[in-house]
């Protein structure tokens, strides 16, 4: 147990931990879901929601969840981001959790929080501001999810409506992506009857802008975890590798370059658990922070991995690549470093451009 | 009332007037400003009790807590306090007497470090022994009940402020390494020792060289007994858990907001490219401080935490960065100096290049993070010969 974490949040990772090694298999878990064809893994999706109960780890223990907010969440997606294992954790318990908890009318709170907690319901979250044909792409995670939340503007802010899987006249449409394990697809709701939109909630553009800034912080811990385990394999590797009478682990040159990338993870880290611990106040900036910063080490860092593998790391047989390919596409997921970067400079000078 | 309340109330009664010119300077690269009032400040604090909080209660100091010692710091560093003339004896040197002293040492060298009138300076790096620390030569000889020191240090930083050197030699004829060597220490003022200033490329002179030509001191002034140097050397190092880097980092803080505003000012804040490389440098002030925070909470709680490795490296890159930024942001007035002499940014610019390279190099904080941090193999040692190309 080390700062900021107590006894609860290590044994929620032990318990993550151990299901999603076994799930990974040396990149097995990976391979299967690329071969599915469909970026989901809904055995291990009941297993981890259902049975290990990990869904919950974020909703408030008056709806039935473990009321662990950011930190728990953080230890959950560090372990997801070390397996890559597909299933719906991000958007359902982060993004839309955290819509429903902060945004949502009661009604709405019972009929889902609870549903999620116990693993029963997983969702996808759809920004639809912009979206005047009623159709959206790159959703994440909407390809299997039971529900969808949809956000438009209204008046005088954000509405939120619910689209159950099913409801008549939904269309999903799956995308295929050069990662393989997260599954996107484009959702069109021009067929939806308008009685079919369930509203459950709303509220204004800031909050709206805050929730979706606070799960950047559950996609910072996934880069970080994903980093932590291509850095471990690299160390693996490199302990195991002889040439020149060897092993390249005790070349500076092979020794400088993983040193930096436990520079970069662990400054990573810190700013991820600086956002999830930051208060209210401060953690739109931190989340921003976090998002950046750990999106770029982890791109940085699964690229530096391959190269220390050397050919092997450029095999597909090697599961690295599926780190590097989840690592670039979380370079995609909420906008690029270079937007935060500049968001974080409008907001240091004053100047909002 | 907390100590940090305390201690932010004196400061706000006690450092101004006189004080005043004081405020922000002598930072690393502006040291020669107002040496002499510098000291008179050390004393100030000294007086009020404001040197060693961190020390035992029965040795003088307050005995306060890792929380205490982090708000004393940046309260400190928040009211625009100088750079401390007495860190290497307060932060360093007591509690390796405290630690591993004898009765009279504690005696003979903890009150003036509290008082603030004593000041010392750390006599480790040779000029054939920098990054390969134990590859001492300083020699130090037993005789008539003195030890008679004979050789050179270098890099030595403050020298010329200081009334003491701790000096790491070699007290055992024929001994390599870290083997052999003595702990000592030795008055400034004496025939045997001469200082020269290093002017630096920043135009001042925080470094020294430091030559023993018979210099001496009792015998009874070693910390830890003979072959013991190295072992006492390190757990030197060890003392300064950090508390003092979130001080530093408001200093950072400050210089970071020094060039916001200039930017501000002369419209470099329209440059896209400087916009992140500004957002990136705050970014890096942030993760420093949580990084921090992390290994002193960590330490508190006596677990052993790895992210500390990477300290030094990554606040000196990002200092170093800073000062480079700062010079981009200038632009053009960068080159020329107002009234003949550096300005602040330009002293940053200038002094930060040390940053990567005293304290352990980034090239030897790489090997330090992957043999400790990481487990990689040691980088096999040279027998001894120097190899030629």
């Amino acid at each position: 147990m080390a700062y900021p974490f107590t006894d609860d949040h290590d044994m929620i990772r032990d318990a993550a931990r151990g299901f999603l090694q076994t799930w990974y298999d040396g990149g097995k878990g990976s391979e299967r879901v690329y071969q599915s064809g469909t970026a989901f893994d809904g055995a291990a999706w009941q297993s981890f929601a259902k049975q290990l109960g990990m869904a919950g780890i974020a909703i408030s223990e008056e709806h039935e969840g473990a009321g662990l907010g950011d930190l728990g969440r953080v230890v959950v997606m560090e372990e997801l981001g070390a397996s890559l294992c597909a299933i719906p954790f991000l958007t359902t318990c982060g993004i839309v959790t955290d819509i429903i908890q902060t945004a949502g009318e009661a009604t709405a709170k019972n009929r889902y929080l609870k549903k999620i907690a116990a693993g029963e319901l997983s969702a996808a979250y759809c920004d639809g501001h912009d979206a005047a044909a009623k159709v959206v792409s790159h959703v994440a995670h909407a390809a299997e999810a039971d529900l969808i939340v949809l956000s438009g503007r209204g008046e005088g802010g954000i509405d939120y409506f619910a689209i159950p899987k099913g409801t008549a006249g939904l269309k999903i449409t799956p995308e295929k992506t050069m990662d393989p394990t997260r599954s996107f697809a484009a959702v069109d709701w021009n067929d939806v009857a308008k009685g079919d939109l369930i509203p459950i909630g709303y509220g204004s553009e800031d909050q709206h802008e805050k929730l979706i800034t606070q799960s950047f912080i559950a996609l910072a811990a996934e880069c970080v975890g994903g980093a932590q385990k291509c850095l471990d394999m690299t160390l693996e590797y490199a302990g195991q590798r002889v040439q020149f009478g060897r092993p390249i682990a005790s070349f500076q040159a092979i020794k400088h370059r993983c040193a930096d990338m436990f520079i970069d993870i662990e400054a990573a880290r810190s700013a991820v658990y600086a956002a999830a611990m930051a208060s209210p106040e401060e953690k739109t900036e931190a989340a921003i922070i976090a998002k950046a910063y750990a999106t770029d080490a982890f791109f940085k860092v699964a690229g530096d991995a391959i190269q220390m593998h050397g050919g092997i790391g450029f095999t597909w047989d090697y599961p690295l690549h599926f780190f590097f390919k989840r690592a670039r596409a979380n370079r995609s997921m909420f906008g690029s470093s270079e937007r935060d970067y500049d968001h974080l400079a409008s907001h240091i000078f004053g100047d909002a451009s | 009332m907390t100590l940090r309340e305390e201690f932010s109330q004196w400061m706000t009664e006690n450092f101004r007037g006189e004080y005043e010119c004081l405020r922000g300077r002598a930072t690393p690269g502006d040291e020669d400003a107002f040496p002499g009032k510098r000291l008179e400040w050390e004393r100030e604090l000294g007086k009020a009790g404001w040197i060693g909080v961190g020390w035992p209660k029965e040795y003088g100091g307050r005995g306060a807590s890792l929380d205490d010692i982090v708000g004393f710091n940046e309260e400190y560093a928040a009211h625009g306090g100088p750079g401390r003339a007495g860190h290497i004896g307060e932060t360093l040197l007591a509690p390796t007497i405290i630690a591993f002293g004898t009765e009279d040492q504690k005696a003979k060298y903890l009150p003036g470090i509290k008082a603030g009138t004593e000041f010392w300076c750390q006599g480790y790096s040779e000029p054939n022994a920098g990054s390969d620390l134990s590859n001492i030569k300083t020699k130090a000889r037993l005789e008539n009940g003195q030890w008679i020191i004979e050789g050179q240090k270098i890099w030595t930083s403050l020298a010329m402020d200081s009334d003491y050197i701790f000096v790491v030699a070699r007290a055992e004829e024929g001994s390599v390494g870290r083997h052999g060597l003595v702990f000592l220490l030795v008055k400034l003022d004496q025939a045997g020792i001469e200082i020269r200033p290093i002017k630096q490329m920043s135009g001042t002179a925080e470094f020294n060289e430091v030559f023993f030509d018979g210099a001496v001191c009792e015998q009874e002034d070693i910390i830890g007994g003979v072959g013991e140097g190295w072992k006492i050397a390190m757990a030197l190092l060890g003392f300064e858990r950090g508390a003092s880097t979130l001080g530093q980092q408001m200093t950072f803080a400050d210089e970071f907001r020094q060039i916001v505003e200039l930017a501000k000012k002369n419209g470099a804040s329209q440059n896209p490219l400087i916009r992140q490389r500004i957002a990136k440098a705050y970014a890096g002030l942030k993760i420093m401080r949580f990084t921090a925070l992390r290994t002193l909470e960590a330490a508190e709680t006596g677990e052993l935490t790895k992210e500390g490795y990477m300290s030094k490296i990554y606040w000196a890159s990002w200092h170093r960065d800073l000062g480079e930024l700062a010079m981009d942001v200038m632009g053009a007035s960068a080159e020329t100096l107002e009234d003949g002499e550096f300005n602040k940014l330009q002293k940053l610019f200038l002094f930060s290049r040390s940053d990567t390279i005293y304290g352990g190099t980034n090239q030897i904080q790489r090997n330090i993070i992957a043999e400790r941090a990481l487990g990689m193999p040691k980088e096999p040692r040279g027998g001894g010969t120097v190899i030629k190309g």
